[in-house]
């Protein structure tokens, strides 16, 4: 017993490790006062004061928050929606839908959205690529990673909960809004923060459908991957590492039960 | 939820405003003070949006994508565009200030007459190197055949990176057998693939991005790469005062020229804005500006005034005549051409 315990302790500690080593090197670099991510030099914030004038990377860490926030929204919304629906009507073609674009290639993925963007939205609505193209993009793309979330925390639960509900009277909505609801909440949360995840580091999507002036930060560190990137990319990693950090807590605070002991 | 729209409102607002230029270009390929100025000038914004990648580029814009005024693309890459119809012809009538470019850049393969591009900045494809490792082993640095020559290199083993490049890698050898860069003589490129063959067990690497930082830091002592990353390494190098210094050399064989050019897009909705950067950007106070921010090559003879003079004498960036005249821009290859190309690359790799 004692044994298994060591063994357990050192699988978990490297795994950690290789899971955190990166990032916590990652922010190291922030405060070294070198261009080059090679070696430690001395400490300096210089890196944050540079990207605290950098425009163009602000201008994009706001247009990734921006993209990320409505694209999770939305799809959190619509797949819970999915989710329900896989579960409840029982028809093949329904999680067939819903994870295809999950599944396919994502540079065909996004090259059939802008060919769709061009061929449908700019002839009919007259409307040019913009932000609105990525977030629909990102979209299309995140719905099935919620609906599959809730779809497999629906299949957990006992379904003679629901029918109490409805026996005790509870319309079909009352059902839904105070039975179903709270218990799929820590897959909705998790399917949320994955989708705002996912929005959050795309690149090849956004490539594509993204309009003329909006950028995001991926598409803004590969483009200066060329010129070597600088320890300026490292100070928005560590914030927005920050930002993400921030926002699981809260979503812990507001909800424990979603990063607790999982099950209803 | 209310603040929050509220919020995505005020947040959204200054993305909209009346005269916008859209700038599809290199990152990092303007200085801060030229775009403030230019913007003040014209009392408009300038809006970039960048590639790292002439491929990268071309792709985006033969998926439909729109809306571009100016793109800044390489020789060939022009040469694409144009091909495909996706350019408005120069209004030169505009450009006052196109008489400042030296017409060795001027009327070139890819563009004849000019109708559709003007010069902005090139990069030389050539060696940087450790001076005192180099001076120390006595390797000479004025050749291409510090990169192919085993007697050279034994002393350098493990210590040379190449360009991850077929046409990079290739026209090297070519230009170092006596060939042109362009050759599409397959017995020429044999012997080329059999030279980089020879080689290549001396070689830590073929890379395309991190010599740069492995010639400041210490671990390459000799790279072929482009001369603005050279620039960069040897900036680096001084800032981070190292024990030794960065310096890089055209070799005498000659070298491939690439030469960014400003073209229009047909898609961009302000052609007239669009030619008041070029214009301001063929004055040569703007132009020098570039260079002496990443130290890339300027055909703007008026801007030599304003260029630092260690850069301006600088002879890997403004080579001397003699060297000029072997600079060759490299054009594109015809199908067969590039799977013959890619299969002898094949062989390199493997071998």
């Amino acid at each position: 017993m004692r044994k298994n315990s060591w063994w357990l302790w050192t699988a978990a500690l490297a795994a950690y490790a290789f899971l955190y080593l990166p990032l916590l090197i990652v922010v190291l670099y922030s405060f070294n006062d070198s261009r080059l991510n090679a070696e430690w030099v001395g400490f300096t914030l210089h890196w944050y004061r540079e990207l605290i004038h950098d425009t163009d990377m602000l201008v994009a860490a706001r247009n990734s928050l921006l993209i990320a926030a409505s694209a999770s929204l939305i799809a959190t919304v619509l797949g819970t929606l999915a989710g329900l629906a896989i579960h409840r009507y029982k028809l093949r073609i329904l999680p067939v839908l819903a994870v295809t674009p999950v599944a396919m290639p994502e540079i065909l993925l996004s090259v059939s959205l802008l060919l769709f963007f061009n061929l449908v939205f700019r002839p009919w609505l007259g409307l040019e690529l913009g932000m609105w193209s990525v977030i629909v993009a990102h979209v299309t793309f995140c719905i099935g990673f919620v609906a599959i979330v809730v779809r497999v925390s629906l299949l957990g639960m006992d379904e003679s909960v629901f029918e109490a509900a409805r026996d005790l009277g509870a319309t079909p909505w009352q059902t839904f809004r105070l039975v179903t609801f709270p218990l799929i909440l820590p897959a909705v949360m998790a399917g949320a923060l994955m989708a705002f995840a996912l929005s959050l580091d795309d690149f090849v999507i956004t490539f594509f459908t993204a309009g003329v002036g909006v950028s995001t930060l991926p598409l803004e560190i590969y483009s200066m991957i060329k010129i070597a990137v600088t320890p300026e990319v490292n100070a928005i990693s560590t914030l927005l590492m920050l930002l993400t950090l921030g926002m699981i807590v809260l979503a812990s605070r507001i909800h424990g039960k979603a990063f607790g002991s999982s099950g209803p | 939820m209310r603040h929050l729209t509220l919020l995505l409102f005020w947040m959204s607002a200054p993305l909209h405003a009346a005269d916008v230029l859209h700038l599809y270009n290199w990152n990092n390929y303007i200085s801060d003070e030229t775009v403030t100025r230019f913007e003040h000038a014209c009392q408009c914004r300038l809006v970039q949006d960048y590639y790292s990648d002439n491929e990268e580029m071309l792709a985006k814009l033969a998926a439909g994508a729109s809306g571009y005024d100016l793109i800044v693309p390489t020789g060939n890459a022009v040469e694409s565009l144009i091909k495909s119809g996706q350019l408005r012809p120069l209004d030169k009538r505009q450009l006052r200030h196109l008489e400042n470019i030296d017409p060795a850049y001027l009327d070139t393969a890819f563009d004849p007459g000019n109708r559709y591009s003007v010069p902005y900045a090139y990069t030389i494809t050539l060696i940087g190197y450790n001076e005192q490792k180099m001076r120390g082993l006595g390797i000479p640095t004025d050749s291409w055949a510090a990169i192919f020559e085993p007697k050279y290199l034994k002393k350098l083993k493990g210590r040379v990176t190449v360009l991850d490049s077929q046409r990079e890698l290739m026209a090297a050898a070519l230009k170092y057998l006596g060939y042109s860069a362009n050759d599409t003589d397959e017995a020429h490129w044999r012997q080329a693939r059999d030279l980089i063959i020879r080689a290549k067990p001396y070689w830590a690497a073929f890379n395309a991005s991190s010599y740069i930082k492995e010639l400041t830091v210490g671990n390459i002592w000799l790279a072929h790469g482009y001369s603005n990353d050279m620039f960069q390494a040897q900036q680096d190098a001084r800032h981070a005062k190292r024990p030794f210094s960065i310096a890089y050399a055209t070799p005498k064989e000659g070298a491939v020229l690439a030469l960014d050019s400003m073209v229009l897009h047909k898609s961009g909705p302000r052609p007239d804005l669009a030619h008041r950067f070029i214009d301001f950007m063929l004055e040569g106070r703007n132009s020098a500006e570039l260079t002496n921010l990443i130290g890339s090559g300027n055909p703007n003879r008026d801007a030599m005034q304003y260029i630092d003079p260690a850069i301006a004498a600088n002879k890997a960036v403004f080579p001397t005549p003699d060297i000029q005249r072997r600079l060759e821009m490299l054009k594109d290859l015809d199908r067969t051409q590039r799977r013959v190309l890619s299969r002898m690359w094949t062989e390199i790799k493997v071998h």
